[in-house]
């Protein structure tokens, strides 16, 4: 979907309107439509139907044996045919492309036309035999140096972050264990062969898409594709007719977290899932960053006005009688002068600036563009798993004393803990941490509790570390209450239990304790735990805990049921031989403990972040794989959906209406299932979009992920997008910038990614929001201070063209100008500190808030420019003046000035000059006009510190870099003049000390304007001042 | 951002462009209603008049402070330049080059030295007064009419033979041609401190030189220094000194530099060729 084709779709249409285009053309631009169907076709649900297969179909269709596996001779065949079982790396840009596109930017464009045109004119004047001025050579090689030099820089900064982020890749080569001609070998996983049969087990990744056919308590942590944070059973039986979703077929590089399995290999390499959305994810176009598209829009501003000035002075000196080639290299001259030679090179300081101060703050930027872009994104769509929360079960709520207790989830365990005082609690701590397979690593001691490793299942990990925070040492626990008996969990009877001897050797009873679904725990209970006292299981407390278990549930949480019941010490004596199989002791009859639900928990900084985000006019959608009960749940927790919103269905439920009934305009809130998104059309996402302002998809696929961000683009917003799952990176490439997490994300997200966040931080994004706007507005100034001088750098050439003045201001001394001067308060202006408090402001709107709008550059050009070249003229005229050349014997001297066979050409007081001495005379003025630019730009770079505030309120000494900067710029200005064989180096004369002064009073009239322009536009709002001047 | 990054046809940027030329439903033209451009026209005149006038004020004030009569600074004017006469440049530099039986290839040269020393005529110095004092004619006061100050007579009868009046030719067709050194004139320039600046011709490969002075020894008098400006000696001419080169081998081309010899007189700028002496090369064919 290359820019070019987009163009060939629109212009398609327009022809076909107009009808009657030529054949040729047409036939042409249908191949690109169709090549865009194809990809629209990807976009739409991959078909697979082997999970509705039975084996022996399967056998069939794969040439292959389930319990032999394919022959080696049949795999060879296979692997010739299909190759490797890896994915293609995303073709990798080339480094030398890569350079080429940093020579290639909007301004890069600029300064390469501008070098071409300083050749053709250096060419014209070589031509006409005038070979005493190389300045348009020099111009040219400067150009392009600067070019070449900030091209270098920016790749430098690329190659940088992109090794920061290779850094992560996992490069072990991974193996898989398969079963050929019968027998069991280790291979190479990219050795695999469609109708490989393969076993897989806990710790394993999935090597490729499989069907599962034998499953042993297999579990698969889908996440990164789906979004679903608990680990997902992997069976024999179809269960789904959605491939995604039925429970046969585990898909290439998900981990399996236990078990063990065997399965037929249907697909490999890229053409497995995960290797479909890489390829979907490379098949979309990078999206132009917000500045560069404002830098073109700057860069037209920029052409079009030096066009027309050129052109008039083209004119201009048509009529004044200039030869026709001398006309047009004067007007070469005129375009070539209009070019901001300095600043490509403050951008991209400024910009790398930015990436450097974000990297500090663990965002490493991929594109320097894309440091600006979190300043304009206006919707941010995240996707939740990792991203949102921290991607681990964990206990959140607890249900006992009929009271629903609530546990703390933070990271750190910094939050609130609970009442612990109850004899319930006490009995429900007890059968948490007794029945319960999962166990700590060992050698874990000095590591918290939550960053642990734990073996076992993602529920009973939560629940473990859980009681190992409130209870301490559970090993230990453990140990003193033996266990005798225990039943796991299974699918059919949906409960686990275990049975434990005493802590107390006197007492002689055991005890059974017993977990699993709730409404299971419950059928099997008689009597209710409540404040220590076992009370009958009576209607009511079935009702509480009814309740509750809504409640939990209604929270998107996954609920579990604890009972226990002490086994008669007469039945059951000490040493009693329990048997699982034979189930030889009471499952029904206990006695209810309470209930814990887990949850995969926000991570502590979203809410903040998610609030911050908010209110800085940013939407925050959430988009995720995961179910959509928690998806709203997590939504609602982190302020996605905030607090008094409703969706449609809570309208329903609320005002006991059924849903059709609801007035759509008055839910704010709204969960879109992946089922409805399919069958929505595009229209009706961005109707959706548009209505309610809180939105969460769930069970998205990731071409629906594709989708909404388009829609979300469509309805021309800036679109951020957070992920770190394999399902999220096309949206990622989608997005204007997608941002990556580096812990958890996957490297197919972080490939896809313009950013990443190091320490998987959410609340980082709010910081690159801040710095992105801060940057924006930065760059404003900076490019209004680079601006200004352009026109004082212009005027002396169109005077010396009009009036025939000795040249006032020389080429190299402007490159010095730009070049050297004003780079570093350009680029100090980068350290600036916001004017108002910029996370409280909406996002800039795309269309309207240019980087670059015509207030600026008129501003900037025709009254502090202006201001600036009256006062380089003032001097200009003084220093000649003063040596003995009145203003007006200047007027119309340029060609006997320059005519360098005259050897006594005569000043106002008669006095004879030879043509070196007129020469030095000329680098005098060059001097000077440079001092007083200098000195303007002094002033220049003080008024650009605000756009509105007083440069009195915000401090003239806050920005210690700009400070700097002005000594700096001053003391070079003094190198460049004193230093010695400057004036047969650079043309750079020791001027005398008053002619520093000369420009001074300019100076002062450039900052008292600026502070009124500012106080006008502070008092007067939206005036027509405000209007005109305000930039 | 899909809306933004759209690409336009061409008819429609024709479109577009028009309707920002001239768009009929908010009376914009070129982006601004008819009222507007009036304001802000408005504004920018007012704000380039009263940028005008403090420039004119500064201008005005600058002129206020010059002195009629010298110049406030002589930073380029070290030490004065040297001129030749005739003054033909080639390739690089002064080059003179004839052939003595055609008339065509020297009546130019002639006729710039004729023309130049029209200036030196009698009839054009009638205003100056006669100097003989071998000493600086300094002046404090002005005492010549019209608060002027006297310059000295140079006509061109000190050049002798190489004043045209006796030989209107001078000496080309002989190959022996009369070159005329002319110092540039710097207010309150004093060269020589006290000692005539003298002109010096050698030749640049060292062959020896035979040159005859006008005025005798080529010393510009003292008494033509110093000068004190156009408006105070409005009639002021340059003293001259005329070379007459004596032994100019044919067909050879030869280098030369002439020299003006004096304190405060330097000829060593790698920067500048005409401080203080004049280069040429001269070739003569017959």
């Amino acid at each position: 979907m290359g820019k070019a084709e987009k163009y060939e779709m629109y212009s398609v249409e327009m022809e076909k309107h107009s009808g009657g285009e030529m054949d040729v053309k047409i036939k042409k631009k249908n191949k690109a439509m169709k090549k865009k169907e194809k990809l629209e076709n990807m976009k739409k649900e991959m078909d697979v139907d082997d999970h509705q297969l039975s084996i022996e179909e399967l056998e069939m269709k794969y040439r292959t044996n389930i319990t032999k596996g394919l022959t080696s001779t049949v795999a060879g065949e296979i692997l010739l045919r299909d190759g490797p079982n890896e994915l293609k790396p995303p073709k990798g840009t080339p480094e030398y492309v890569k350079f080429a596109r940093q020579l290639a930017g909007g301004l890069q464009c600029l300064m390469w036309v501008a070098a071409a045109i300083c050749l053709i004119a250096f060419g014209i004047q070589c031509g006409q035999g005038d070979l005493t001025s190389a300045d348009d050579l020099y111009l040219a090689i400067a150009l392009i140096a600067v070019v070449v030099v900030t091209g270098c820089f920016g790749y430098y900064q690329e190659f940088k972050s992109t090794n920061i982020i290779a850094s992560f890749k996992n490069l072990v080569p991974q193996q898989a264990t398969v079963i050929r001609d019968g027998d069991k070998f280790q291979i190479n996983a990219n050795q695999l062969v469609v109708g490989d049969l393969v076993e897989i087990k806990g710790g394993d990744r999935v090597p490729a898409d499989i069907r599962i056919i034998t499953g042993q308590g297999c579990k698969v942590d889908n996440s990164s594709l789906t979004g679903e944070s608990e680990p997902q059973t992997r069976a024999p039986e179809c269960t789904h007719e959605s491939p995604l979703e039925t429970r046969n077929i585990a898909f290439f590089s998900t981990m399996c977290l236990e078990g063990t399995a065997t399965g037929i290999i249907i697909n490999t390499g890229d053409r497995t899932i995960i290797g479909r959305i890489a390829t979907l994810a490379s098949g979309v176009e990078n999206e132009k960053t917000p500045i560069a598209i404002e830098i073109e829009h700057f860069v037209d501003i920029i052409a079009g006005l030096a066009i027309f000035f050129g052109a008039t002075f083209f004119v201009v000196a048509m009529v004044i009688g200039y030869p026709f080639l001398r006309a047009m290299v004067f007007f070469m001259a005129i375009v070539v002068a209009y070019v901001p030679e300095g600043l490509l090179a403050t951008v991209t300081v400024c910009l790398s600036l930015t990436a450097k101060r974000l990297a500090r703050k663990n965002c490493v930027v991929k594109n320097l563009e894309a440091v600006e872009t979190l300043g304009s994104t206006s919707v941010i769509c995240s996707d939740k798993t990792g991203t949102l929360t921290q991607n681990r079960m964990t206990v959140s709520h607890l249900w006992f004393d009929n009271q629903i207790h609530t546990a703390d989830t933070t990271e750190d365990q910094s939050g609130q803990s609970f009442d612990q005082s109850s004899e319930t609690w006490r009995a429900l701590c007890k059968v948490v941490s007794l029945c319960n397979r999962a166990f700590f690593k060992s050698g874990q001691d000095n590591v918290p509790v939550p960053r642990r490793i734990v073996i076992g299942d993602a529920s009973e990990t939560a629940l473990l570390k859980f009681s190992e925070i409130t209870l301490g040492n559970v090993m230990e626990y453990r140990e003193r209450y033996k266990k005798v008996c225990e039943i796991p969990f299974n699918s059919t009877n949906k409960f686990q239990l275990s049975i434990h001897e005493l802590e107390d050797p006197r007492d002689q009873r055991h005890l059974l304790v017993m977990k699993g679904a709730p409404e299971r725990i419950l059928e099997r209970c008689s009597t209710i735990m409540i404040k220590g006292q076992e009370l009958p299981l009576d209607e009511q407390w079935k009702e509480a805990f009814q309740t509750a278990y809504m409640d939990l549930g209604g929270l998107g949480e996954r609920v579990l049921g604890f009972c226990h019941l002490y086994l008669p010490q007469n039945e059951f004596p000490h040493g009693y031989h329990f048997d699982s199989d034979e189930t030889n002791f009471p499952t029904s009859g206990l006695c209810f403990a309470g209930l814990i639900s887990m949850i995969d928990p926000p991570r502590a900084t979203v809410p903040d972040a998610v609030m911050k985000c908010r209110t800085a006019g940013i939407r925050v959608i959430m988009v995720t794989g995961d179910h959509p009960i928690t998806a709203k749940a997590i939504a609602a927790s982190v302020g996605i959906i905030s607090e008094g919103s409703e969706t449609v269905e809570d309208i329903a439920t609320r005002l006991r209406i059924p849903v059709e009934q609801v007035n759509k305009r008055d839910a704010r809130a709204c969960v879109v299932n992946g089922g409805q998104l399919k069958d929505m059309e595009s229209d009706e996402l961005v109707e959706i979009l548009k209505m309610h302002p809180e939105m969460v998809f769930a069970r998205t696929s990731p071409q629906q992920k594709l989708i909404i961000v388009e829609s979300c683009q469509k309805l021309g917003a800036i679109v951020a997008v957070t992920g770190d799952g394999v399902n999220d990176s096309p949206a990622l490439k989608k997005a204007d910038i997608g941002v990556a997490m580096g812990i958890a994300g996957s490297d197919a997200a972080k490939n896809a990614a313009d950013m990443i966040l190091l320490d998987d931080n959410f609340a980082s994004i709010v910081t690159g929001v801040e710095q992105g706007r801060l940057i924006f507005d930065n760059l404003k100034k900076s490019i209004a201070y680079t601006l200004t001088k352009n026109i004082p750098e212009l005027t002396p050439y169109l005077i010396y063209i009009t009036v025939s003045v000795p040249l006032p201001l020389g080429c190299i001394t402007i490159l010095f100008i730009e070049l050297c001067t004003d780079i570093f308060p350009s680029v100090s202006l980068a350290y600036e500190k916001a004017e108002s408090d910029i996370m409280h402001l909406k996002p800039r709107n795309p269309r309207r808030d240019r980087l670059v709008n015509e207030a600026l550059a008129v501003y900037s050009y025709f009254q502090i420019g202006a201001i600036q070249s009256f006062a380089g003229f003032t001097d200009y005229f003084t220093a000649m003046a003063q040596e003995g050349w009145f203003p007006l014997k200047c007027v119309g001297l340029r060609a006997d000035w320059e005519n360098d066979h005259l050897q006594d050409l005569q000043d106002s007081y008669g006095q004879e000059w030879t043509f070196g001495q007129r020469l030095y005379q000329q680098y005098t003025c060059y001097t000077v006009f440079f001092i007083s630019i200098e000195m303007c730009q002094i002033a220049d770079v003080l008024i650009r510190k605000t756009r509105r505030l007083s440069v009195f309120q915000q401090g003239f000494f806050r920005n210690k870099i700009l400070v700097i900067a002005i000594v700096f710029q001053v003391c070079l200005g003094c190198f460049l003049c004193y230093c010695p064989g400057m004036p047969n180096i650079f043309n750079f004369m020791p001027i005398r000390f008053q002619w520093w002064l000369v420009p001074l009073p300019f100076g002062m009239l450039i900052f008292v304007y600026d502070e009124i322009r500012k106080l006008g536009v502070r008092r007067h709002p939206g005036s027509w001042w405000d209007k005109e001047l305000y930039y | 951002m899909a809306t933004l990054n759209e690409k336009k046809t061409c008819s429609q940027r024709m479109e577009n462009f028009q309707r920002f030329l001239w768009n009929p439903d908010t009376g914009q033209l070129m982006g601004r209603t008819l009222i507007n451009w009036v304001w802000i026209s408005l504004y920018y005149v007012a704000f380039y008049v009263v940028m005008t006038g403090l420039f004119s004020l500064a201008i005005y004030s600058l002129m206020r402070t010059l002195n009629p009569y010298t110049p406030d600074y002589q930073d380029q004017l070290k030490s004065p330049g040297v001129t030749l006469r005739p003054d033909v440049y080639g390739e690089k530099g002064l080059e003179i080059y004839y052939n003595i039986s055609q008339q065509s290839s020297w009546d130019g040269y002639i006729a710039t030295l004729q023309n130049f020393l029209s200036a030196y005529n009698e009839t054009m110095q009638q205003g100056n007064i006669n100097c003989t004092r071998e000493s600086y004619y300094f002046q404090t006061t002005f005492d010549a009419p019209n608060k002027e100050k006297y310059s000295c007579k140079f006509t061109k009868d000190i050049l002798e033979n190489c004043s045209g009046v006796t030989d209107p030719t001078f000496g080309f067709p002989e190959g022996r041609p009369c070159l005329i050194i002319k110092m540039n004139r710097i207010i309150n320039f004093l060269p020589g401190n006290g000692t005539a600046p003298r002109v010096n011709c050698t030749a640049l490969d060292a062959s020896p030189l035979e040159v005859a002075y006008y005025p005798a020894n080529g010393t510009f008098s003292l008494h033509y220094f110093p000068y004190y400006g156009l408006k105070a000696q409005p009639n002021y001419t340059n003293p001259l000194v005329a070379v007459k080169l004596l032994n100019i081998s044919l067909n050879k081309e030869l280098h030369i530099v002439c020299r003006v010899i004096g304190t405060g007189i330097t000829s060593d700028n790698p920067h500048d060729p005409y401080e203080g002496k004049v280069e040429f090369k001269i070739r003569i064919q017959n």
